[in-house]
């Protein structure tokens, strides 16, 4: 596997499995876990009233910091809009204890559209600071460049706090919008080999033409300078900060842009997974190793049949053993 | 193979086979012990030998400590960077791992070494001394090969990984 | 941390089949075959895979409500052998086939695995054999793919619970160990004995009332039947007895008896799930071949479902219906080699135990395993076995005189038996005081690998 999906896959199989029940005309009855990356975590369950809807929450670490982003449109505006047209799915005026977000799924009107945007929830829910973003890239590149004097400039910088080290910020200028990923690694291999990779990121780009249309990628030690008034500088040492400068070709349609958003959503996930790889790949290259090395040792042995081989020929006596099958020592 | 590598591995395969001449000798100090005297602190100084210490530079080491019954290899392995030396750690960390299995390891390396031999009287006795010799040797051409094929490998996992992210966004 | 809110993960890798899911639920999220298709050779054609981009992924793999029943993404398969109509699926593509270098990231796990295995490119390997890992390799490709692609999981913000069989040695779970903390950076790891999972999910049946350790499991899957005494949480190797009779045997003796019929349809899959759907274990086979023969609303009909729908074949079912789980207990009826019936095999495991502990083994008998949910093969178990022992006690107290209190034989049989092992692990890693009993990332950089040969046992009250 070398991409990963946006979409969870073990939501798909639940809900078309409680659909087939449906059909079938044996509810299921749910109560289940589902996990996704970044301190994400599902819970498919029934309706207390009625087994034919179920209810799918959410509880994401980014939940809180996705709330606070200003802009034109509120997020459960916004999470409303995108799951109008998905037909079975509504959202809960009350999101269940301890979720962030309920979505009340009739399963009877599901359909295969909708599963898939079902399954899409965490990818729909952190983009919207994207939206915002595109939204607000839209205002500023339309308002006319004055004759003399620089273009306007936007004030906003989203911040989206995913995990409890790192973050993801994000800022629309213009011309632009510029990503910048908070990175750290717990595991000393680990940041060796996050170094290795970054630093591939940045240069791929420059040196294979054919992707020369992605979005330039720059790696730092140092906040960039759209953070600097944010963090103080070097206020964690080994914090890294990989940029993402996409340009208006990269969400142009509102196709590009939902792909442009699920990959950097998965960016960091992507990211260690390819560590984690290489490092299993690592592991089989170094059992091989092993193994060619007994290989090589086990040839210093003395082999013990051959000796006895050629000691019966030289004296000319078989080797005797007792009643018991031990060989006899003199 | 480069040009300075052969001697040095010369080197290291006639002091290894000037040393690998040992015999079965028991513990002066407690009745009917019988331990390897390089590793034990010893009192005894007729039983140690003089330790040999090969060196092709500052990063590619073998110290060679001998005695009366056993001989301890102690090997560092060249880390030009930090990539270098978090394989180099791993790779022998996998392999002591396994110390059961390859005999003549010793489960922790001397400090300042990457990986440490320890041979026994028992070893020479039911293994070939010249074949043991050939195991080092060839040891110590692999590990380097291995390393430096590793930080190809990753380097080359790193560019393509990267490249097959940002082709996604590619229109 | 945020992670001690993650749900732990429990992870169950049998010789058949591996079931994934996360602590706190009832049933595994995955159950499929512990198989993985690597790539055959790295001179791959460019087939089939290359025609939709990682970013189309979400067209290629929208499979509706409807269309899910076919496919086998969605199928819990609940048997190991290779069913359903695989060929007409669809796998996601991954694009690697041609790139060099990259062959290790080029394989499938589990159904997956089995359509890829159909084509020319793949080639199917199991790694685990007879409960033990045999190719690391190969098994830790495995666990990455079951944890970044069927779990989704970032395994730094988790901890596992792993199995493993009895008797397995401590050189594996170091193994296990270097590659969650080494390759998976996970955050805690813990790696119980499935045979005391299987006691633990028994604590959910009504009939048990101390929450103990202590029992007999009997786990029958699809290739080998354990009979493994437990005694406070520790497996007594010594007694440990495995029955070369398991789920497979019983589904080829249904094949053998549909043969001999001539029936219209006698392939295996056919049998499988006749074994599933009819089978059940009766008190006394001469009563209830009396009792198919007056009574013909016994014999049942399976009625074969074409793929194209054209023609229907009937299959008639008879004596099968209890005659092939019947081999458990007369099993010279299909086999010639093993002739030991189980409750006999049972109770010799439990009689070579230490003689404080046989009580609490002959009171507590716990069922794991898809091949003991037939119906009524608990209460079956436990008459037979029942009348062993009282057999032997009437002959002790004739020869000594004396009294005996008595043995108490209980089986007991729950809901959860099928995926016990899986259901035990999930109940003990939801607890509150499961991380405690983990070892941590720091703990195994700090110790290494070793560090693994011993865990503390949960000690439930």
């Amino acid at each position: 596997m070398l991409h990963l999906q946006p979409q969870n896959i073990l939501i798909q199989k639940t809900l078309s499995e409680a659909f087939d029940a449906l059909n079938k005309g044996t509810s299921l009855t749910l109560d289940r876990i589902i996990s996704d990356f970044d301190y994400t975590t599902f819970h498919v369950s029934n309706s207390p009233e009625d087994k034919s809807i179920l209810l799918l929450s959410i509880r994401t670490k980014a939940w809180q910091s996705v709330q606070k982003c200003q802009g034109s449109i509120g997020l459960l505006d916004y999470l409303q809009s995108k799951y109008q047209g998905c037909s079975g799915a509504a959202i809960s005026p009350q999101p269940e204890m301890g979720y962030d977000l309920t979505l009340q799924i009739t399963l009877s009107q599901l359909t295969g559209e909708s599963l898939v945007q079902l399954s899409l929830l965490k990818t729909i829910v952190l983009s919207y600071p994207f939206q915002l973003a595109f939204d607000e890239f839209a205002q500023l590149s339309s308002t006319p460049v004055p004759v003399e004097g620089t273009p306007p400039v936007s004030n906003t910088l989203h911040t989206v706090q995913y995990r409890d080290e790192e973050s993801l910020f994000i800022k629309p200028a213009s011309d632009r919008i510029t990503v910048i990923f908070e990175t750290s690694f717990q595991d000393e291999t680990d940041k060796i080999f996050g170094k290795v990779f970054l630093q591939e990121f940045v240069d791929a780009r420059k040196r294979n033409r054919s992707i020369q249309s992605a979005p330039q990628v720059l790696f730092s030690h140092e906040p960039p300078l759209e953070l600097q008034h944010q963090i103080q500088p070097r206020s964690d040492p080994s914090k890294r900060f990989v940029t993402f400068v996409l340009f208006p070709r990269h969400f142009q349609t509102q196709e590009l842009q939902f792909n442009s958003v699920a990959q950097l959503i998965l960016f960091r996930n992507y990211f260690h997974y390819h560590i984690k790889c290489s490092k299993a790949y690592m592991h089989s290259r170094m059992r091989f190793r092993v193994d060619s090395f007994i290989k090589v040792l086990n040839r210093a042995k003395v082999d013990e049949e051959d000796d006895s081989k050629g000691d019966s020929s030289v004296h000319a006596q078989p080797t005797r053993r007792t009643i018991t099958g031990r060989k006899m020592v003199y | 193979m480069s040009q300075s590598l052969r001697p040095y591995l010369t080197a290291v395969r006639y002091s290894l086979e000037a040393a690998l001449t040992l015999s079965n000798f028991s513990s002066q100090e407690v009745e009917r012990h019988n331990r390897p005297e390089v590793e034990v602190p010893n009192t005894s100084a007729e039983l140690l030998l003089q330790p040999i210490h090969i060196s092709r530079n500052e990063n590619e080491q073998v110290l060679i400590e001998s005695s009366v019954n056993s001989v301890r290899v102690s090997i560092k392995v060249k880390q030009a960077d930090e990539i270098e030396q978090i394989l180099v750690h791993k790779f022998t960390r996998f392999l002591e791992q396994r110390a059961e299995s390859f005999y003549i390891l010793r489960r922790s390396p001397m400090p300042g070494f990457s990986i440490s031999f320890l041979i026994t009287n028992k070893h020479t006795e039911t293994m070939k001394t010249g074949k043991l010799v050939d195991f080092i040797i060839e040891f110590m051409e692999e590990v380097d090969k291995e390393i430096s094929e590793m930080k190809l490998f990753l380097n080359a996992r790193a560019r393509f990984v990267a490249e097959a992210y940002l082709d996604q966004f590619v229109y | 941390m945020s992670y001690l809110n993650n749900p732990a993960v429990v992870m169950d890798n049998g010789t058949g089949l591996t079931k994934l899911g996360f602590a706190g639920n009832d049933s595994p999220s995955w159950i499929f075959p512990t198989a993985i298709a690597n790539a055959a050779s790295s001179n791959a054609k460019n087939t089939a895979s290359s025609s939709s981009t990682g970013g189309a992924g979400l067209a290629a793999s929208s499979t509706g409500g409807s269309s899910a029943a076919s496919n086998p993404y969605f199928t819990n398969a609940t048997s190991t052998t290779n069913f359903g109509n695989l060929t007409t699926a669809s796998l996601m593509s991954n694009n690697l086939s041609g790139k060099r270098g990259t062959e290790d990231l080029d394989f499938y796990i589990g159904n997956e695995a089995l359509t890829a295995s159909q084509g020319a490119n793949y080639s199917l390997n199991y790694p685990i054999r007879h409960g033990q890992v045999e190719n690391w390799d190969h098994m830790e490709r495995f666990w990455e793919n079951s944890i970044f692609k069927y779990l989704r999981t970032e395994p730094e913000d988790h901890f596992f619970l792993l199995t493993e069989p009895p008797l397995n040695p401590p050189e594996n779970r170091e193994q296990v160990a270097e590659i969650f903390f080494e390759s998976f950076n996970c955050a805690g790891l813990y790696i119980a004995v499935q045979a005391v999972l299987a006691l633990a999910a028994s604590w959910t049946s009504s009939k048990v009332v101390d929450r103990s350790l202590t029992g007999t499991v009997i786990d029958s899957g699809d290739g080998v039947t354990h009979v493994i005494p437990v005694a406070e949480g520790y497996v007594i190797g010594s007694a440990l007895k495995n029955i070369p009779i398991a789920g497979r045997d019983i589904t080829q003796f249904i094949q053998s008896l549909l043969r001999e019929r001539g029936e219209v349809d006698t392939s295996l899959r056919t049998a499988e799930r006749i074994k599933q759907e009819y089978c059940y274990v009766c008190p006394d086979i001469v009563k209830e071949f009396n009792k198919f023969d007056r009574d013909a609303e016994k014999f049942a009909q399976y009625v074969v479902e074409n793929q194209d729908k054209t023609r229907q074949k009937v299959v008639d079912i008879g004596y099968e219906r209890f005659l092939a789980p019947e081999i458990f207990f007369n099993p010279e009826i299909a086999s010639s080699d093993f002739l030991t019936p189980l409750p006999t095999v049972l109770d010799q495991t439990i009689q070579a135990c230490p003689i404080d502990v046989r009580k609490g083994l002959y009171n507590n008998i716990v069922l794991s395993g898809g091949s003991t949910m037939f119906k009524d093969f608990g209460r079956r178990l436990q008459r037979d076995l029942k009348s062993i022992v009282n057999n032997r006690i009437a002959e002790t107290e004739r020869l000594s005189g004396a009294r005996s209190t008595g043995v108490d034989v209980q089986v007991i049989s729950h809901r959860k038996q099928r995926n016990a092992v899986w259901f035990g692990g999930s109940l003990l890693a939801q607890t509150p005081e499961f991380k405690g009993y983990c070892h941590t990332k720091k703990d195994y950089e700090e110790y290494g690998p070793e560090i693994v040969r011993n865990f503390s046992l949960f000690n439930m009250v």
